[in-house]
């Protein structure tokens, strides 16, 4: 089955989009599970067995073929890989390459998701500029985590797909894309 | 769940009140949680007049904490063994969100099923 879980508090937003879905879609607005698996960007899959055990840690994987043209990912060959699991088993990733191919959070990326949960609950009981100091202070402590960087964005009235999204995947790039997940999968 | 993540009011110390509510108890024998306890070797940097010092004690916890001292607010994250056994074990984390309709759902309710987790945004 599927889980899926929105890194998000746009309530409604993600309403939209789970529109007819069957399964349960979970609202994670405090980054919940960014620190429990050390997840770094969305979209973010992962495989979980029957029993509790993860099969295909945090992979870049996608529904659609939408953002192919930038990504250059194709989700068909994902989708394959996903039935093949389902139906036998095979992630197509041993045990011994599964574990420890995600990077652990460091000290920094880990207290920027402390600061994060702090923004937002500033931004609640009204203290705004305790609130920027807290997203400025994560921004400085993972500058390169799109669950950080880019999830601010239309918290503090920016657009999370204009030119300030550009600017970021730039800097990402030069930075040598990094991504707490499997690659070339 | 007691491990999970807590926000509460602190410019860096915190009341025994507090700590129980991120499930933890000072005892004689050490900070307990239900029948597991973690030794304090130097509790004088633990309890002071002002209270529990909340950076000894996520140390002692292993979590992670910020403190915002100027708005009197912390973060404490969950223990950091919880994510390390993912990464380095496989182990997937337990965690209970809410779902649409205001339930909550965790990874536990769908025990015994391959389960397709799916992280996604509207950003």
């Amino acid at each position: 089955m599927v889980i899926a879980v929105a890194i998000d508090e746009n309530v409604e937003k993600i309403r939209e989009l789970a529109d007819g879905i069957t399964y349960p879609v979970l609202i994670d607005a405090d980054h919940v599970l960014t620190e429990l698996y050390a997840i770094s960007n969305v979209p973010t899959v992962v495989m979980i067995d029957e029993d509790d055990r993860i099969s295909m840690p945090n992979w870049n994987a996608y529904g659609t073929d939408m953002f192919k043209d930038f990504t250059g990912i194709d989700s068909n060959q994902q989708h394959d890989r996903i039935r093949r699991w389902v139906r036998e088993g095979d992630a197509g990733m041993s045990s011994e390459d599964a574990a420890g191919a995600v990077d652990d959070l460091s000290s920094d990326e880990e207290a920027a998701r402390l600061h994060f949960r702090l923004a937002t609950a500033l931004r609640d009981r009204g203290d705004q500029a305790g609130c920027d100091r807290n997203f400025d202070r994560a921004a400085e402590l993972a500058p390169h985590d799109w669950t950080i960087r880019r999830a601010m964005m239309p918290l503090r009235g920016g657009d999370p797909f204009g030119q300030e999204f550009f600017d970021l995947y730039e800097e990402w790039q030069e930075q040598g894309m990094p991504y707490h997940g499997v690659r070339g999968y | 769940m007691p491990n999970d993540t807590a926000v509460l009011e602190s410019t860096g110390t915190i009341t025994e009140a507090q700590l129980a509510d991120l499930g933890w108890t000072l005892k004689p024998e050490g900070l307990c949680q239900d029948d597991t306890c973690v030794l304090v070797p130097d509790r004088a940097a633990l309890v002071g007049d002002a209270g529990l010092d909340l950076a000894v004690l996520a140390d002692l916890l292993d979590r992670p904490v910020a403190v915002d001292t100027e708005a009197g607010l912390a973060a404490v994250g969950a223990p950091r063994s919880v994510r390390r056994g993912a990464v380095d074990e496989l182990r997937a984390p337990e965690f209970a969100l809410p779902d649409l309709d205001g339930g909550l759902t965790a990874l536990s309710d769908h025990r015994s099923k391959k389960r397709l987790l799916v992280a996604f945004s509207s950003w």
